[in-house]
């Protein structure tokens, strides 16, 4: 029978760990309240150390949080990452997304920078400053990065933080061996769309929505092993799900995969979700990352790269290219289906559309359809808001009461 | 009609079966070894990207299994111009501009979706030409969620 509005509203018939009240997902001052306790002081991978691999490289970056980074290796070829903000009349200093750039160079007045963050130049500086302002004073904000965990940059705004290592913990150990040998992206693309960051991550963190990909139901859910792969969640947030092998020629035009990956067995595939909102995937001879830059409540981008091997041949990176594209490209067939999976969940989840809860009731021993990834996430969403994630306003109460458009 | 205006025609009747969905009649304006990619430039790694490959097979494989997946129906709309054609005997080499329209199913609005150029090789001979080689050289690279029909 169909709910009325008191039914509709009640809280599901779950422990509280297992749902989630949907206003997490569309309220704007829990959004402001994310950037500042989730984002702010967690590490988030900015680019790959092979977008920046000669000294004065540089790469930007905006920052979860809104805040401009660059990120820049030195003529030491240490990576460094420093705000994109002249501290002079706060305008940005770098346009171009990637470049090489000894001397950076404010465009407005002529303020230089150098790899190190130091202010080299500022024009006209005795005449205006005299001895009130020099170039000391005038260096860049420079932020937390390190390179790790497969040659990707990380960063932190939190001075504070912990390490890189600390916030990792164990949760990419399974992935370490196949990560040893250097790598390089190949591809890069921004997805733009409605939804909230999480609806995204959620999505990389449970496979029970198989069901919206063809491709994945027939060459991963009707084969052998694929309901014996299991979610192992870690400290931080962060969870994994085990390997099997895909089964590529069960899909009409595909055939079995030739170049593969170091370490991994032929058509293996591990998933890591690291949070708040970054996902390792290694399928059989691509690692895709996904990073979340969340805009609002309702708006996100998605920046997605492919990597292959620095060291393959034409013939290598052909085929991997034609592996990610199938499925991962712009043009793929799996992700053009999960945009608009969370489109969709977007649209009927904005502020005022009256959605109340969402489920993440599935126990199935932690396997692959569990939804036990997204309990785990939940569970340190909590934690670091402060809120429960399924009665973030504390009301304690049956229906909630929202505006209903 | 002369060889120029033919080239033309069949750039625009490769684009008009596309926007209808016949891919059954863009396959049949295509060689036997035709290849279809489509390629950008990305100024964020400074490389060249390939966001699609196919051979004629590869490319018939792709649109028949589109019924089962799951895709946006949103219709495009493809507005081409011939910009250039170079003839060099058997072959001609074209360079089209190339805009992709979307149109919502729900109230019908239309906004651009991917603005590119073609650059089609076009095989010349006694009977109709035909399109030996298609790249869509991207300009756009952001599309929000995809689309599963090339362009």
């Amino acid at each position: 029978m169909a709910k009325n509005s008191v039914a509709w509203g009640a809280k599901p018939k779950f422990p509280s760990s297992h749902y989630v009240d949907s206003r997490i997902y569309t309220d704007q001052s829990l959004f402001d309240e994310e950037k500042e306790k989730l984002f702010k002081s967690s590490w988030i991978i900015a680019c790959h150390e092979s977008e920046i691999d000669k000294a004065y490289d540089y790469r930007l970056f905006t920052h979860p949080t809104g805040v401009p980074l660059i990120i820049v290796r030195g003529e030491d070829m240490k990576i460094r990452s420093f705000y994109n903000i002249c501290p002079h009349r706060g305008n940005t200093i770098l346009y171009d997304p990637a470049g090489n750039a000894k001397r950076m160079t404010c465009i407005f007045h002529a303020w230089s920078f150098d790899a190190r963050g130091n202010c080299i130049d500022i024009s006209r500086g005795e005449q205006g400053y005299q001895d009130r302002y020099c170039k000391e004073d005038a260096a860049l904000r420079e932020v937390k990065a390190e390179p790790g965990f497969g040659g990707f940059v990380w960063v932190n705004l939190d001075d504070a933080s912990c390490t890189l290592k600390e916030y990792i913990g164990p949760a990419l150990d399974m992935l370490e061996p196949h990560m040893q040998e250097p790598m390089e992206v190949f591809h890069f693309h921004k997805a733009t769309v409605d939804t909230n960051y999480k609806l995204w991550h959620d999505t990389n963190s449970e496979f029970y929505h198989d069901f919206v990909h063809y491709f994945n139901r027939i060459t991963g859910m009707m084969q052998p092993g694929y309901f014996d792969r299991k979610y192992v969640g870690y400290a931080n947030g962060h969870a994994s799900v085990g390997s099997m092998e895909i089964k590529y020629d069960a899909y009409a035009g595909s055939k079995k995969r030739a170049v593969g990956w170091p370490g991994l067995a032929p058509g293996g595939w591990i998933l890591i979700d690291i949070f708040p909102g970054m996902t390792y995937n290694l399928r059989t001879s691509v690692l895709r990352i996904d990073t979340v830059v969340p805009l609002g409540p309702n708006k996100l981008i998605v920046e997605f790269r492919g990597l292959g091997l620095k060291s393959d041949t034409p013939e290598q990176r052909t085929e991997r290219i034609f592996d990610h594209n199938t499925i991962w490209g712009p043009f793929g067939r799996n992700l053009h289906e999960d945009l608009l999976a969370v489109m969709g969940q977007g649209r009927a989840m904005h502020e005022g559309t009256d959605s109340r809860w969402v489920i993440h009731g599935r126990e199935e021993n932690s396997t692959i359809h569990d939804e036990i990834g997204m309990r785990h996430f939940y569970a340190e969403w909590s934690k670091r808001m402060g809120r429960p994630a399924y009665d973030p306003f504390r009301e304690g109460r049956q229906e909630p009461a929202r505006a209903v458009a | 009609m002369d060889q120029r205006q033919q080239i033309e025609e069949l750039v625009y009747r490769s684009s008009l079966a596309l926007d209808e969905g016949d891919f059954t009649g863009f396959l049949q304006l295509c060689d036997e070894s035709f290849r279809y990619s489509v390629t950008a430039f990305s100024p964020e790694i400074r490389k060249d990207m390939t966001w699609l490959d196919h051979d004629k097979a590869g490319m018939d494989t792709l649109f028949t299994n589109l019924p089962r997946h799951n895709s946006d129906h949103s219709p495009l709309t493809r507005h081409v111009t011939v910009y250039t054609v170079s003839s060099t005997g058997e072959r001609a080499d074209v360079v089209s501009a190339l805009q992709v329209f979307r149109t919502t199913l729900d109230g019908g609005g239309t906004g651009l979706f991917a603005v590119g150029r073609y650059h089609d090789t076009v095989k010349l001979g006694a009977g109709a030409p035909k399109l030996l080689k298609r790249v869509v050289r991207m300009v756009t690279r952001e599309m929000g969620a995809g689309y599963h029909i090339p362009f």
